[in-house]
């Protein structure tokens, strides 16, 4: 059971996951937060949020007001704090902040995260996005480095290649190192995996090949 | 409501999503919402093609052996028919792999109740005026991609014909004619409600169809941004139109999901689909 190993990871500590940081409190209950809220002591201006769902709505904005269609991307809200009463809830609130996440770092730790390289991600589509198809190596790589980036794009540590025998070499190594903390910070954190690219990339893809902005 | 039992299976509801729009995936969640609610299911998962979880990462997010995948689509067709099986790699109706059995259902557009809670949602937003003096018109996509939600469209107005409520029942499209921008022209009453056959309040009903129908001037901000639905009804010369939000956001789908889910394992008799 995945919140069974979430259970396990809260009892040695706080983790992070992204910019949210888990911190265990009291009788199997955890604290959720924004990294930098880590050190805000509750009741000093942090929203509290008693509900997942509350968490669904505020991570669909960020601060600016603006949709974030892309989860991982670095630009999750501060101010609030979630309780989660039990493991369960941990991994329903993290599901809606990092959908996917806690499912994709069991999976691995299980030896069963299947990866698939883009080239296969982009044969594999119809329709509009067919044409995704024709993007160049060279062209690919390049919009990886701009679209998937840490710092602006997405928080995900890649673990696919542009094909098989192909890597993405427009990002540094620390980016496709499950061992490596995405925003650059000490301590223990789960890594959000990205097996297989998403189609918010592969529409980006499209509008290379069409020559566009997206 | 179909007679469904708790049990320890789950289930995926299946939504387009938007990467312009945070009204498209809206309903998709708060119907998870209420489903999980109501205990039926051990897990109640969201899957989108266009956000996350992605098709293909929610498989992995399910930890029953039985999962019931009911897409909240409001017609078959492209999407019902290859992008969701593509990505979930389905073989059919049934699939097992990895020791678990996925059940692929209906889109819930196909559910019988969809002409009830049309009508209900013509009243809810056309309080008090008699049926007898409006035109209804139901607008679907049409075109392309979505060629069968114009079947679907045609699907509901026959029925609603059938019910005999209103003064008359059309059937409009976005993109093939009859054009909804041409509702003046195509309706012959005072009265003239608007319901769009979508499953969510996303780009097409929120923001092309009333720049359509000349309710907006240009597309502009997303649906729960704007109050295009609180400014009921809108008088256009001697006529008065009402425009309501997309039918898939009426709290009802919950149900429908359920039913959808219920019904991959009885489905009812040939009779009882043709009625």
């Amino acid at each position: 059971m995945i919140s069974d190993l979430l259970e396990r990871l809260c009892r040695q500590g706080a983790w992070r996951l992204g910019e949210v940081v888990v911190v265990p409190v009291t009788s199997g209950q955890v604290e959720l937060r924004h990294h930098s809220d880590e050190n805000t002591a509750p009741g000093s201006g942090l929203r509290p949020l008693e509900r997942p769902e509350e968490l669904r709505d505020l991570v669909r904005y960020d601060e600016a007001g603006r949709y974030r269609p892309l989860k991982g991307a670095p630009t999750l809200p501060r101010g609030w704090i979630f309780t989660a009463g039990d493991a369960r809830a941990l991994q329903q609130a993290l599901d809606f902040v990092y959908p996917g996440a806690t499912a994709s770092w069991a999976a691995q730790q299980h030896g069963e995260l299947r990866v698939v390289d883009l080239r296969v991600t982009l044969n594999r589509q119809t329709g509009m996005y067919r044409v995704t198809q024709k993007i160049t190596n060279e062209q690919a790589d390049r919009l990886v480095g701009r679209f998937c980036r840490s710092d602006e794009g997405c928080l995900r540590t890649i673990l696919w290649r542009l094909d098989r025998d192909r890597p993405v070499t427009s990002l540094p190594a620390a980016k496709f190192d499950p061992a490596a903390d995405q925003l650059g910070r000490a301590g223990r954190h789960l890594p959000i995996f990205c097996a297989e690219a998403c189609n918010l990339l592969v529409a980006e893809a499209r509008a290379v090949v069409k020559q566009k902005p997206a | 409501m179909a007679n469904l039992k708790p049990n320890n299976s789950a289930l995926i509801i299946v939504g387009h999503g938007s990467t312009q729009n945070p009204d498209s995936s809206a309903p998709t969640y708060a119907h998870q919402e209420e489903i999980r609610r109501r205990r039926l299911f051990s897990e109640v998962h969201c899957a989108f093609w266009k956000e996350e979880p992605s098709l293909r990462e929610v498989l992995q997010m399910v930890e029953a052996e039985e999962v019931y995948i009911v897409p909240n689509f409001i017609s078959e067709g492209y999407f019902t028919e290859k992008v969701i099986p593509r990505e979930l790699e389905l073989t059919g109706r049934v699939t097992r792999r990895n020791g678990k059995v996925l059940k692929y259902c209906e889109p819930v557009g196909n559910d019988p109740r969809m002409v009830e809670l049309l009508l209900l949602r013509a009243r809810e937003v056309a309080p008090g005026v008699p049926a007898k003096e409006t035109s209804l018109i139901i607008v679907g996509h049409g075109t392309g991609l979505n060629e069968n939600s114009a079947v679907a469209v045609k699907r509901q107005v026959a029925l609603l014909r059938r019910e005999g409520q209103y003064a008359e029942v059309l059937a409009a499209y976005m993109e093939e004619e009859p054009l909804v921008s041409n509702w003046r022209v195509l309706t012959g009453q005072r009265h003239v409600v608007v319901v769009p056959f979508f499953i969510s309040d996303g780009l097409h009903s929120y923001q092309d169809i009333p720049v359509l129908l000349g309710l907006e001037g240009e597309p502009t901000a997303a649906a729960s941004q704007l109050e295009v639905f609180r400014r009921n009804p809108y008088t256009c010369g001697d006529r008065l139109l009402y425009y309501a939000s997309a039918i898939g956001t009426e709290p009802a789908f919950a149900d429908i999901i359920l039913d959808t889910a219920a019904r991959f394992e009885a489905p009812p008799p040939v009779a009882a689909t043709a009625a």
